[in-house]
């Protein structure tokens, strides 16, 4: 019986009408304030880890005057005496991430009023304070948590403005806001804002960071004409505490670097699945708020439906319970959040299982009360019972975190919420009724608060009579009539019902007269609570045996431990050295510290490592073919919730860096293509795309480790059909709609650009020295700096020679004006993608030194690939341009061999030569040519083993080495596999057992991530 | 597989494969912005001699012949067995000959470009349309057309999509002057899409809405799809009583029940397979052919005792779910071999048409991925013939058959060496050139000599 279905019978006893609310009129005479209240003979445990046996809490008005033993304590003159003997008192929860009381904003239109932000995203002026209202219904089912503290705030937008502290206590809200102005809230979602930008997470981070740059611009700039409410909102929080939602672990990561660039410390609130980057998250030092919510299991008996569902879920139901755990031994700090929990009894169910995998449970009490009573600033009048504080405290039967506790009472600021009144106690179950002569037995069913009873001979049902049973606070009665029993008339009993204990006693009269002492005793238990009792305990061995540990990344064919580097020699291969030393046959190449080491015939260990001892991998690669790995110029594989911005033509300001996602599939799927570099893409959507992220297939790392360090900075431009929407009906509002337009709206950028890039050089230079700076700005304050603009940042670089251009192009006409464009504005263009008729004007590119990364035989899906042609890369192969293919796609990504060798069939491209379109000339391109895209001493031992030329159609990866380290292995792949195998099939049986011992289950769902290609508009499409 | 070994060393004298290949780039016509024209009807018997012949059954001939006359093929052997007197003699040695690759489930000539409305004939609007035929869309011009021939695909079987009875399909050769005279067979079948099974409900982070609503919704389409079908098998007696009423989406389907016509149900997940092979019976639907297929190794039994081929989706895509071994779609056939499923390989999904010309290459992985060689031939040749139901005219180098093939001057299942010099469907010599190769000449010789 949960607590839950007490609810609408709560008691609202406002004991203390405060003293503080002068300003509220009264209707009727009132009551006296300054009642003392003195709860004794309880179980006291004032903070997390202490406890005071017979404990003394003294409450006026608000606050508590005295919490400690009742021995040294004082129960004050006056006082209201209560006695809550063989009760527990503990302080009320805090509950850090609510928006209870606050109205969702719905049917939001472009906002028409007002100084607010242009974006609909930024409404940092949101203040909880002002939209909140007591939600009768949401308040209660929280107290019923025991949540007596909130902090709430709107959880919509990117800048999602203040929030407020809440007591629960449903007073006046003038008394019940404790804070108006707690904490600012921010997110990567941009919620209801009606406006197109952002559509994407890439967006979103991009937008927050301009805001917070413009944010100090603002603040700093005396000589700014603008007015924005919402600029000005959020300098004057970024003093308090400052909380970010992540939706999902990798997010968590994300938002640190905007901490770490703006100087701001937030607390994220996670999803629950911050163990599989517990290290990572603990580097951050950031404070965590993590659900108290577990997955449910899933429905897996039909074994064709649970081929669909990920080991990613089935290891996350597994673990998610272990994660406040795995976190407090990372030593992070974090507070939980009820969010989404549905009742009291549910949230003991799943403070049990993370308190049995291993969470302390001082800490996990901490996490319910001190740590987020910090973090919202509220450490000094809530999270502990001390004189002073807040009287916010839970009264309860056993030990808050024993299974079936029930929350007998919870006091909030003062006010007394009866949870369990007296007469509403559950008291079914089958008793023994002392009748000092006779023992009959009772049984009582029904339901709660209004129980049923029969009394019968303990040994023959037969006799069964229904008595009258009635319970009004602490006093029954129980009249039923004896004559089946021996007993001749009716027995009338009368007597109490004590609280939280399996006895009744009192005095009763038999037929006849005689007076009577008597007895009840609760026996055991029901079949259906045996039964329960026994699924409780079946499941908690059952969670006790998930024995599961998280993989890197945590999904299929992630590893329990990260593979190091090596040190290996491969011997007696063939050897595509993309050097001037071509193929070479029976050859040995050494891996040593992450770099290629050495190469030559027979190498030998002894000569290479000289006195050394160290483990050589030695492998034998007779018959097989050794190259450098792949690398994909053109990839959108590994990038989170979005490839395109679609909601500015121009969106330079926009990172893939920001959004690498390391825990996607087809990064292990490309190591097995032999594929070790890529440039992650932005989309095509707008003529001034994103900034790339070069990225290495450093599986199981993070994002961030996955990105090339030191990579010279790339952006994504394109032309044509995708951005002037060509192929969008009915939707012509956006420029440009032609190729002329989208001239001119580069031109504009890059003059707008230069223009900005001006005025920084003039500011730089009007500053003085830095030796004399602090002297010359008490003589004279500095001039405003120019308003930083990431998206003018970005084409700056581009004209500055510090980023280089990918561009998505086609026809020959767009491809000229590009190169036109770059020689009048003085840079070169870097690369043309796709490039598909590069092959008309190759003499044009080669002269302006542009490269061309094209696909082996795509033509016909639109209009303007019409005169694409297969020979595309010879042509331009032979015209001296440097030329690559690429895949702009995760299938193809893999196989990316094999498109090269379509360069031998179409045009007769030399093998040697062709195999370069996929290695070398894409590693030039992306300026990695001196590290990568090739087989020679000094470079990255990003090494790939072949069973044969990997021209071939029977050509198969069987070893990929990253940075020296083996990240694909074919046997490895097979250990992996049946490693894959077994773990489903373990987290399947405990799911099917934990289903058939009661626990709740969910229907199995197929849960695909989408596979970006350039052209994919939006988040999740 | 059965290799024949044939006497070595009798090798004939001949042109050189490449001065071949600079005669027909010379011959080809200027204008490349037009289609090749169609060849004639064979007026010359040929024989092509001296090279590896494969039948397309499995079997591989050494040093082997081919010979044809009127369009008919009348030898296949070693070539030192020829006695018959051929008019023109083909020198191919050290070369191969194949049966022409039959394309099934293509939709070559029912959209030239993709993004370009105009163009595009491959869905009519409505659920269920088993009315439309593709033969009537099917444009014989398309610039694509030659692009796929040149690789080796002669034969393609055309079909409409989308939908849940997207329409009927035709077989045709690829060199023709009009959709008429294309056909090799028309109307050959019901193209239909099995109610999907699962939908996707957001990525794994981020569960979009639960399927309890969506399976009502199916439960309602398969309801109606059984009384489309039984509305369709009554009408063959009603039409018999009531020949002016006519319905012609039910007369469409009618040819199901007496098994001139085959159902070709897209179905990739085990539980549509299931439920199609399962409905088919019911429904009293002769042949059936699931189409994707990628779960149906693991419904093998099913199949099989329902003697139900298998189309599979084109191999050269991802896995379907995460954790599925990652070269898992390019062993599909093998495992489909394994348990004794019939098979053709399809390249069905995006960019289909433009990339049907690597059809080829999908059968190459297939035996990279443990089929043999032939074996993975034969699902792109005769085991493709056999489940449209044409083997007995084309598919294989069988005497009696339409000469439909071509000869590569090296392994054709493999882009790096798949060189198509003579192709010829029912005996014509049809032209090698296309577009692209033209505008490849262009621009080569506009640049002249690096």
């Amino acid at each position: 019986m949960s607590a839950r279905q007490y609810l609408p019978l709560v008691l609202l006893l406002a004991t203390a009408p405060c003293t503080a609310q002068v300003t509220v009129p009264v209707n009727g005479p009132h009551a006296t304030s300054g009642t003392v209240y003195a709860l004794t003979g309880a179980t006291l445990h004032p903070a997390p880890g202490e406890t005071i046996g017979m404990g003394l809490l003294v409450v006026q008005d608000d606050k508590i005057l005295y919490a400690g033993s009742q021995a040294s304590g004082k129960v004050p003159a006056g006082a209201v005496q209560v006695d809550f003997s063989g009760l527990h008192i503990w302080p009320s929860f805090v509950e850090p991430w609510s928006s209870a009381g606050i109205p969702a904003d719905k049917d939001r239109k472009p906002n028409e009023r007002g100084i607010g932000n242009w974006n609909g995203a930024i409404r940092a002026s949101t203040d909880a304070s002002a939209l909140y209202a007591h939600d009768k219904e949401a308040n209660a089912q929280l107290r019923d948590l025991g949540v007596g503290t909130m902090l709430v705030h709107r959880m919509d937008g990117i800048a999602r403005g203040s929030g407020a502290v809440i007591a629960l206590a449903e007073r006046s809200r003038q008394l019940d806001v404790l804070n108006p102005f707690a904490s600012a809230h921010f997110s990567f979602r941009k919620g209801t804002s009606p406006d197109a930008y952002p559509s994407s997470l890439t967006g979103s981070i991009a937008l927050l960071r301009q805001t917070l740059y413009d944010v100090e611009w603002y603040a700093a700039a005396s000589g700014v004409d603008l007015r924005d409410s919402e600029l000005d909102a959020i300098n004057t929080q970024r003093s308090g505490p400052l909380f970010f939602e992540a939706s999902e672990r990798n997010d968590i990561l994300r938002a640190a670097e905007i901490g770490r660039e703006f100087n701001m410390n937030f607390i994220v609130k996670g999803k629950g699945d911050e163990y599989a980057r517990a290290l990572d998250i603990k580097a951050t030092g950031m404070r965590l708020i993590i659900p108290l919510t577990l997955p449910d299991a899933l429905d897996v008996e039909d074994p064709f439906a649970a081929m669909e569902v990920s080991l990613a879920q089935l290891k996350h139901w597994e673990l998610a319970p272990k994660n406040a755990a795995m976190l407090q031994a990372a030593g992070i700090t974090f507070a939980f959040t009820s969010n989404g929990l549905k009742d009291r009894s549910a949230m003991i169910a799943s403070l049990r299982r993370m308190l049995a995998a291993g969470l302390d449970s001082t800490t996990a009490m901490a996490a319910l009360t001190t740590i987020p009573a910090a973090m919202i600033g509220m450490g000094d009048r809530v999270g502990t019972l001390e004189v002073g504080k807040l009287a916010s405290f839970q009264i309860t039967g056993e030990h808050l975190f024993a299974k079936d506790g029930v929350l007998h009472e919870h006091w909030v600021a003062g006010v007394r919420q009866v949870l369990v009144p007296d007469d509403k106690q559950d008291v079914r179950g089958t008793y023994d009724l002392n009748l000092q002569s006779r023992i009959l037995r009772m049984k009582v069913t029904g339901e709660t608060g209004k129980p049923e009873a029969r009394v019968s001979d303990p040994q023959d049902d037969s006799t069964s009579v229904k008595s009258d049973l009635r319970i009004k606070g602490e006093l029954v009665t129980v009249v039923f009539d004896g004559t089946k029993l021996g007993i001749n008339g009716p027995v009338r009993l009368n007597g109490i019902v004590h609280r939280g204990s399996r006895i009744w006693d009192g005095q009763g009269q038999l037929p006849g007269g005689n007076w009577i002492a008597w007895s009840a005793v609760r026996q055991g238990e029901t079949p259906k609570d045996r039964k329960k009792k026994d699924d409780d305990r079946t499941l908690d061995s059952l969670y006790a045996s998930a024995t599961g540990i998280p993989w890197y990344p945590l999904m299929a064919f992630g590893r329990n431990m990260l593979p190091d580097s090596e040190t290996v020699i491969l011997r007696n291969a063939t050897v595509w050295t993309n050097t001037d030393r071509g193929i070479m046959r029976n050859t040995d190449v050494c891996l040593h510290e992450g770099k290629v080491f050495a190469i030559g015939e027979r190498l030998d260990k002894s000569v290479l490592f000289p006195r050394m001892k160290i483990n050589v991998l030695s492998v034998d690669a007779t018959g097989k073919h050794l190259t450098c790995g792949i690398i994909d110029e053109h990839s959108h594989i590994a990038i989170a919730r979005g490839v395109n911005e679609g909601g500015q033509a121009n969106s330079a300001e926009v990172r893939m860096g920001d959004v690498v996602d390391p825990d996607d599939i087809d990064v292990y799927r490309n190591l097995a293509g032999g594929v070790t570099a890529a440039q992650l893409l932005h989309g095509s959507a707008n003529p001034v795309g994103g900034q790339s992220a070069l990225i290495k297939m450093r599986w199981g790392l993070n994002g961030e480790q996955m990105k090339i360090a030191g990579a010279d900075g790339f952006i994504k431009f394109a032309l044509g059909e995708n951005v002037k929407q060509s192929n969008w009906e009915n939707d012509r509002r956006r420029y440009p709609q032609t190729r002329m337009g989208v001239e001119q709206l580069m031109s504009d950028g890059f003059h707008r650009a230069r223009q900005y890039g001006s005025d920084w050089a003039l500011y730089e230079a009007s500053l003085p020295k830095p030796s004399v700076r602090k002297l010359a700005k008490a003589i004279a304050p500095n001039k405003p700096a120019p308003r930083r603009d990431l998206e003018l940042d970005a084409l700056r670089e581009i004209l500055d020679g510090k980023r280089f251009i990918t561009c998505h192009s086609y026809v020959q006409s767009e491809i000229s004006m590009l190169m036109d464009l770059a020689d009048s504005m003085g840079f070169k263009v870097n690369t043309f993608t796709h490039i598909l008729e590069g092959y008309k004007v190759a003499d044009r590119m080669k002269a302006h030194g542009a490269s061309a990364s094209t696909f082996s035989d795509w033509w016909g899906y639109k209009f303007e690939v019409e005169n694409a042609i297969p020979y595309n890369a010879a042509i331009l192969w032979r015209q001296g341009v440097n030329t690559g293919i690429n895949s702009d796609d995760a299938e193809m990504s893999r196989r990316l061999n094999q498109e090269a060798a379509k360069a031998v069939k179409y045009g007769g491209v030399p093998e040697v030569e062709a195999w370069k379109l996929v290695t070398l000339n894409p590693a030039s391109m992306l300026h990695l040519d001196h590290r990568m895209g090739k087989v020679e001493p000094g470079v990255d031992a990003d090494i790939v083993l072949w069973n044969t030329n990997p021209l071939s159609i029977d050509a198969k990866c069987e070893m990929t080495f990253v940075d020296g380290v083996r990240r694909y292995d074919l046997s490895q792949d097979a250990e992996l596999r049946k490693a894959v195998a077994d773990e489903r099939e373990r987290i399947i049986a405990l799911m099917l057992a934990a289903k058939k011992a009661g626990a709740p289950v969910r229907k199995a769902e197929k849960k695909e991530r989408p596979h970006w290609h350039c052209e994919t508009i939006g988040e999740e499409p | 597989m059965k290799r024949m070994q044939g006497p070595r060393g009798r090798s004939r004298s001949g042109r050189t494969p490449l001065l071949l290949l600079v005669l027909l780039l010379l011959s080809a016509p200027p204008a490349f912005a037009q289609r090749p024209t169609p060849a004639p009807p064979q007026t010359k018997s040929i024989l092509i001699t001296g090279g590896t012949v494969h039948v397309g059954d499995g079997r591989v001939i050494d040093e082997g012949a081919v010979g044809f006359r009127n369009g008919v093929i009348d030898y296949v052997g070693y070539a030192y067995g020829v006695v018959l007197k051929y008019d023109s003699i083909v020198d191919v040695k050290g070369q191969h000959v194949y049966p022409g690759f039959v394309a099934v489930d293509a939709t070559l000539g029912l959209a030239e470009i993709d993004q370009a409305r105009a163009t595009d004939d491959l869905n009519e609007t409505g659920d269920m349309t088993p009315e439309v035929r593709a033969i009537t869309a099917y444009n014989t011009d398309s610039r694509i057309i030659p692009t796929v021939r040149n690789n080796g695909v002669l034969l393609a079987q055309i079909a409409p999509r989308t939908g849940t009875i997207a329409g009927t399909s035709c077989i045709v050769q690829l060199d023709a002057w009009d959709n008429q005279s294309a056909i090799v067979r028309a109307d050959d079948g019901i193209h239909m899409t099995w109610p999907r099974a699962y939908q996707r409900t957001g990525w794994w982070a981020e569960p979009g809405e639960t399927s309890a609503e969506k399976e009502d919704e199916r439960s309602k389409q398969l309801r109606e799809l059984r009384m489309v079908f039984a509305e369709a098998k009554a009408y063959k007696e009603w039409i018999r009583s009531n020949p002016t009423k006519v319905d012609i989406r039910k007369g469409a389907l009618l040819g199901l029940f007496d098994g001139s016509k085959t159902l070709f149900v897209n179905a990739s997940v085990a539980r549509e397979i299931q439920e199609a092979v399962l409905f088919v019976k019911e429904m009293g639907i002769k042949k059936l052919v699931i189409v994707g297929g990628y779960d149906a190794w693991r419904v093998a039994d099913l199949l099989r005792d329902n003697h139900v081929d298998v189309i599979l989706r084109r191999l050269h895509s991802l896995p379907l779910r995460d954790d599925e071994d990652v070269d898992l779609p390019y062993r599909l056939p093998a495992l489909l071999q394994a348990r004794g499923i019939r098979f053709a390989l399809s390249y069905t999904g995006d960019k289909e048409r433009i990339g049907m010309r690597n059809l080829p290459f999908v059968a190459g992985t297939a035996a990279a991925y443990g089929l043999a060689k032939e074996e993975a031939l034969a699902s792109i040749t005769l085991d493709a013939a056999r489940i449209l139901g044409i083997d007995s005219i084309c598919g294989s180098l069988a005497t009696g058959k339409q000469a439909t093939l071509f000869v590569s001057t090296g392994d054709a299942l493999d882009m790096r060496t798949n060189n198509v010099v003579h192709a010829f469907i029912q005996g014509r010599r049809i032209s090698l050139a296309d577009h692209q190769k033209a505008l490849y000449r262009q621009y080569s010789e506009r640049y002249g000599k690096p």
